[in-house]
């Protein structure tokens, strides 16, 4: 994802701000790292280059 | 086009590939879309729709899927995905249009497979139960000017799924429309 994604994304619970924690970057893609909600404290990861958004009760591949 | 849910899966199950309804609802939003937006291409599925609009033109197209495999596509297409339930993750007004081609069939909930096809297909039993919600929540990350484009089915419901999109405070009009043996599919401006 790109940094600028942040202006666009919010806490899928409590649409409360998201903190970008950056573990690999590569150039403008941030390959990967996490997403805190400044509200609630949930933590989303961002895994090659894409955010995982989902609340953490559907996160879990529920089908193949 | 076929009504049958077994026929219209095919041997792909992973990912919904384009077909006549992502095909109509590109069109409309090359279209509709002016430059310098910001787009939501809701559901992605193939990256298709997303993938037209932002060849179409100077804007930026964000792709979300409940599918991490939608989401891998979405991404080798150059398109940025975000994986999302419906609008959830997305902040209010943050969009300049969003795009919408719903998992729309009516299924028996006796017929399920259970696969990332179904998702992508299966509306439930009315064809309408991932569409209202979505109906409920997009005014939310839509500018105040901001425009939805919907693909509707015949199969889901045409007035249906219009009488519950006004009662959601939009004002709807059809902008494409094609029609085959078994359904009618019809792309829906909505705004407010």
């Amino acid at each position: 994802m790109k940094e600028s994604l942040m202006d666009i994304v919010c806490c899928p619970i409590d649409k409360g701000e998201l903190e970008l924690d950056v573990e690999e970057r590569d150039g403008e893609e941030i390959v990967s790292g996490t997403l805190t909600c400044t509200d609630c404290g949930e933590v989303y990861p961002i895994e090659d280059g894409i955010p995982n958004l989902l609340p953490p009760d559907m996160r879990e591949d529920a089908v193949a | 086009m076929t009504r049958d849910l077994a026929e219209r899966r095919g041997v792909e199950t992973e990912v919904y590939g384009a077909a006549e309804d992502s095909q109509l609802l590109a069109e409309a939003a090359a279209e509709a879309i002016e430059p310098g937006w910001t787009v939501l291409d809701c559901g992605t599925g193939s990256g298709h729709v997303g993938g037209a609009v932002a060849d179409a033109g100077d804007v930026r197209v964000i792709a979300s899927d409940l599918n991490p495999h939608a989401c891998r596509r979405a991404q080798d297409r150059g398109l940025e995905a975000v994986r999302a339930d419906l609008l959830a993750p997305f902040r209010a007004d943050a969009f300049d249009a969003v795009l919408f081609n719903p998992p729309y069939l009516p299924t028996d909930p006796e017929n399920e497979w259970n696969d990332w096809m179904e998702v992508a297909l299966s509306g439930g039993e009315s064809g309408r139960e991932v569409i209202d919600p979505f109906l409920d929540s997009v005014g939310r990350v839509l500018a105040p000017d901001g425009i939805v484009l919907l693909l509707v089915s015949s199969l889901t419901g045409f007035e249906d799924v219009l009488e519950y999109a006004e009662k959601r405070g939009f004002e709807a009009n059809v902008v494409n429309e094609e029609s085959f043996p078994f359904e009618t599919l019809s792309v829906v401006k909505l705004r407010r």
